[in-house]
């Protein structure tokens, strides 16, 4: 309580002396606030001086504070919230609540810390809440940061899983997660989610909630209409260096292993980036190595299977997205030991980056945008080297398929995909962080995260959005420098660090009857196409997006939805173990594999790795996995 | 000894204390208990962990007891117990590379002291113990600013003096990994494990340099025959201090060291116990496996009391 008591202080001496802006937030409601203005009528001067000490003190005390909180926003964060504590605030307008930073726990972010920039000034702004967000990705890494947030019993305010299986189960379990239908929360702070994805949330109910409770939420909640539901590039798309691509004549591509000898002439044609150093088709990263080496998996994902059947729990089989048919990640011809293979290939041919297993995704990050890169698989990343500059001169990456090519494909799914948002239980904030999830949830929030506020990115003409001039500079993802009364940084770092959707971006808003994704806009469609485009539209027949190509050839493997009513198998404790284990030896020897000096290391290091995953256990984890994904199979033809 | 605790007693009992002087002494000590206890027995209650089916987020009681079943597990799957006794090699190897190499600092410390441009010797010996207390995580991102491929200054200069034809990440090779490690270790530790033995040195008494000067020995004779027999005391207590440490090598170090390539042979005992537990998400199994270290520790005990019972005719315990 003291400690509360000197934060009111504080922040009351804020408001009073040093900043106008936090005038209106503190207005005078309680009995201290007004007696300390009282005191401050009749002897202002010598209070100055009284407050000067105590914050000084209260400096003191919030920073021992900091030591056991750990960081430095989690000391603002109970320092600011401790007036609630004291039952003072019971606020209906956002610009009176008060200020509070919420720990965002995200399995899925790249970037931790505190969010800055344009999406920072608008949650600030519309709710004065802060962001800092804890990304397991940068901390250690897999399940490391889970499982001691676990231990330690607190998740943080907002959590976003990325999948819900045996991490989100066990979070339900163990009561590290609030009940949203409690108290009436969900009626009473969630109106845009019960209006907007109703049968999200009745999936989660029927799955997760033994038919009554809710503990959060699905993402990329589509309209209920069949087809891909992306705009317009897949999830993993084989994407090459157009303009390179095209000067060697577009050779024909039939399989994937084909890509070797082309990408070699690439790297031939353009030896060095922009900066001088050496390019490669592929430059690889294991940060995000869960089960397998991601980036070798995504072979299988332009075939038509991931890892899992996108109800159970992933593990050793690779799942076909709309076909009754798997493939073990070991099987000697299976996709993920064919991709091995064509890494190996190319790093004989000095196609792989030799950094790609001590670096990081970050560093990748750079080399793409250096222009060190010919190859990648995820079209997002492309956008770092898609700059206006770039496209204009007709150079950038663009799909080029082959001709086995079966993309994997989400189809919309009104019940919410895999990567979860839910409440943490320990939040002091319940209803406010679900107001904040509720917003996302709304036309204007889903909006808003993806093309930026309005009049910043867009502005809408006679009800229709445009991109502004800034927009098309800063959009999608550009170091594009951001005015101040927006937030100020650039486009790139301002944008929201949470990493989870909420809508398909594919979605007709019902504001202004527009995809949300700025690339779907009329007005954006209209506009001269940029030199890049034009070169590879005229190239594929006509098509406008990699979408519409692959729709056109057949080249998807779409997955419909999914609605089971029961939550997804729970693994064994036994098989737990043994899958934590082979996944330790599937990774370490795919890496090794890769690199390996020649082709007996290679197929030496295979059958080591076949003989340790199956000693260790790999055969039953499999077992198990096939036997789930045979009875999602069957939930399919229902 | 006894003269010594006597006029302390004699003088308590002057300024009228009512606690009488056995338990005073104990309450000296207690401090000193209390701490062993936090934090060398209190620890030892997460060996419970070891006996349940533990995940994070639920209390022990919540979770499924399965007595001996993880123990077992070390040693009823070949696999496993390769697994185990790699991990085990590479603890023992990088062990005792490490005490191999604890004479470096010796020769360092004598050579140091040899110099006498006083203000060169200062910055050596700055510049040598500074690294100690370089953390880990920097250290490796000096060597990966180093050794990487792409803009590493290593590969730049293999290359420009036509040594590699082009890059090699060095960081990412399985050869010769314990001896790598070794010399990170080393240049990280070389200037801290001097000082002990330069503090050392200078209490050597100098007249007996001085009768060897006259006896006409050269400096290599001095330091052979005064500086080496005087240091020898220091080292065998520090050696025996490290023999104890045998089996604790640590884990930053190979942490943020090890990666696909290197991890067959930089995986030691406590990495392997975090890989497991945190990586592998095994906390149960992978207390099992610490708890191995315990046992490992107990055999080398008894084995150096042995030795001791045989060589010097007295035991530890």
């Amino acid at each position: 309580m003291k400690q509360g008591e000197t934060a009111v202080a504080v922040l009351w001496w804020r408001g009073a002396f040093q900043s106008e802006k936090y005038k209106p937030i503190y207005r005078c409601k309680t009995y201290k606030c007004l007696y300390f203005k009282k005191r401050e009528a009749t002897a202002l001067k010598s209070l100055r001086k009284t407050f000067s000490l105590l914050l000084a003190t209260t400096m003191l005390i919030v920073s021992t504070a900091a030591c056991t909180s750990g960081t430095n926003n989690g000391a603002g964060s109970t320092a600011s919230t401790a007036p609630s504590a004291g039952g003072a605030t019971e606020t209906a307008g956002s610009s009176e609540q008060e200020e509070i930073t919420l720990d965002v726990f995200s399995m899925l972010s790249n970037f931790s810390g505190e969010q800055t920039g344009w999406f920072a000034k608008v949650i600030k702004d519309k709710f004065n809440i802060n962001l800092n967000i804890i990304a397991s990705n940068l901390e250690g890494g897999g399940d490391v940061k889970f499982a001691t947030m676990m231990a330690a019993g607190n998740l943080g305010d907002l959590v976003i899983f990325g999948d819900d299986g045996q991490k989100y189960l066990d979070s339900i379990k163990a009561g590290m997660l609030v009940d949203w239908t409690k108290d009436g929360l969900l009626d009473s702070k969630g109106q845009n989610i019960l209006k907007y994805a109703p049968k999200a949330i009745e999936k989660n109910k029927a799955n997760f909630g033994g038919g009554s409770s809710v503990y959060g939420i699905g993402f990329d909640v589509g309209d209920d209409k069949p087809g891909p539901s992306e705009a317009k590039d897949l999830t993993y798309n084989p994407n090459l260096r157009w303009d390179l691509y095209e000067k060697l004549g577009r050779p024909e591509i039939n399989t994937m292993e084909d890509y070797l000898p082309v990408l070699k002439q690439m790297q031939e044609l353009e030896p060095t980036s922009e900066s001088g150093r050496p390019t490669y088709a592929f430059s690889m990263w294991a940060d995000w190595d869960g089960n397998m080496m991601v980036l070798t998996k995504a072979w299988a994902g332009i075939h038509g299977f991931d890892e899992g059947d996108g109800f159970n729990p992933g593990g050793f089989s690779l799942v076909s997205a709309d076909k009754d048919e798997y493939q073990g990640v070991l099987d000697e011809d299976g996709y993920y030991m064919r991709g091995l293979k064509l890494y190996f290939d190319a790093n004989q041919m000095g196609l792989v980056d030799p950094d790609s297993m001590t670096q990081k995704f970050e560093d990748v990050v750079n080399k793409m945008k250096d222009g060190q890169l010919l190859f990648t698989f995820f079209p997002w990343l492309d956008d770092t080297y898609n700059t206006a500059e770039h496209m204009a001169e007709g150079k950038g990456f663009a799909l080029v398929p082959f001709k086995e090519e079966r993309t994997f494909s989400y189809g919309y799914d009104p019940y919410g995909g895999n990567r979860v948002w839910a409440i943490g239980s320990k939040t002091k904030h319940p209803d406010r962080v679900l107001e904040l999830i509720d917003w996302l949830y709304s036309p204007e929030g889903n909006m808003i995260s993806s093309n930026g506020p309005e009049g910043l990115g867009w502005e809408l003409k006679d009800g229709k959005p445009v991109l502004t001039a800034f927009g098309e500079q800063a959009l999608p993802a550009n170091d594009t420098a951001v005015p101040e009364e927006f937030g100020g940084g650039t486009w790139k770092d301002g944008m929201s660090q949470l990493n989870n959707s909420t809508f398909k971006t594919t979605n007709i808003n019902p504001d202004n009857g527009e995809p949300y994704d700025y690339n779907l806009w009329k007005s954006t469609l209209e506009k001269s196409p940029t030199k890049l485009d034009q070169d590879w539209r005229a190239a594929m027949g006509g098509a406008l997006t990699a979408k519409e190509y692959l729709e056109k050839n057949n080249q998807l493997a779409i997955m419909r939805p999914l609605f089971t009513g029961t939550p997804p198998s729970v693994i064994s404790d036994e098989l737990e173990q043994k899958r934590g284990q082979v996944a330790q030896v599937i990774k370490q020897f795919s890496w090794k594999m890769i690199f390996a000096k020649n082709e007996a290391e290679f197929n030496k290091l295979r059958q080591e790795m076949l003989d340790k995953a199956k000693g260790l256990g790999y055969d039953e984890v499999l077992a198990w996995n096939v036997e789930q994904n045979k009875k999602v199979f069957g939930y399919r033809k229902q | 000894m006894k003269a010594a605790i006597r006029p302390q007693s004699s003088m308590s009992r002057r300024s009228g204390s009512l606690i009488p002087d056995k338990f005073r002494l104990f309450l000296f000590a207690s401090p000193f208990l209390v701490l062993i206890l936090l934090f060398s027995y209190f620890p030892l209650y997460g060996w419970l962990y070891s006996f349940y089916n533990y995940r994070p987020g639920f209390p022990l009681s919540e979770t499924p007891f399965v007595g001996l079943q993880w123990f077992k597990a070390i040693f009823s799957n070949p696999t496993q117990t390769q697994e185990v006794m790699r991990v085990m090699r590479n603890t023992l190897a990088m062990s005792t590379l490490g005490i191999l190499t604890s004479v470096f600092p010796v020769i360092f410390a004598i050579m140091l002291t040899e110099i006498r441009t006083t203000w060169y010797k200062k910055t050596v010996q700055v510049l040598t113990t500074l690294p100690n207390f370089i953390s880990w995580v920097l250290v490796y991102s000096i060597a990966f600013m180093m050794f990487s491929v792409d803009s590493g200054v290593v590969n730049k200069w293999m290359i420009a003096l036509g040594f590699q034809e082009m890059g090699i990440n060095y960081l990412a090779q399985d050869d010769h990994t314990w001896l790598a490690m070794t010399l990170w270790g080393l240049w990280k530790g070389l200037g801290w494990g001097a000082i002990m033995y330069i503090a050392a040195i200078s209490s050597i008494d100098q007249e007996q340099y001085d009768a060897a000067k006259v006896d006409g020995a050269g400096r290599f004779r001095m330091i052979w025959h005064i500086t080496v027999p005087g240091l020898m005391p220091t080292y065998f207590v520090l050696l025996l201090l490290s023999i104890a440490n045998f089996i604790n090598n640590g884990m930053e170090q190979f942490f943020v060291f090890q990666n696909a390539i290197n991890k067959d042979h930089i995986e030691v005992l406590d990495l392997y116990v975090y890989n497991t537990g945190m990586l592998g998400f095994n906390f149960s199994f992978a207390t099992a496996i610490s708890m191995l270290k315990s046992i490992i520790s107990i055999v080398l005990l008894f084995f150096a009391n042995q030795l001791s019972k045989i060589v010097r005719g007295e035991s530890i315990i």
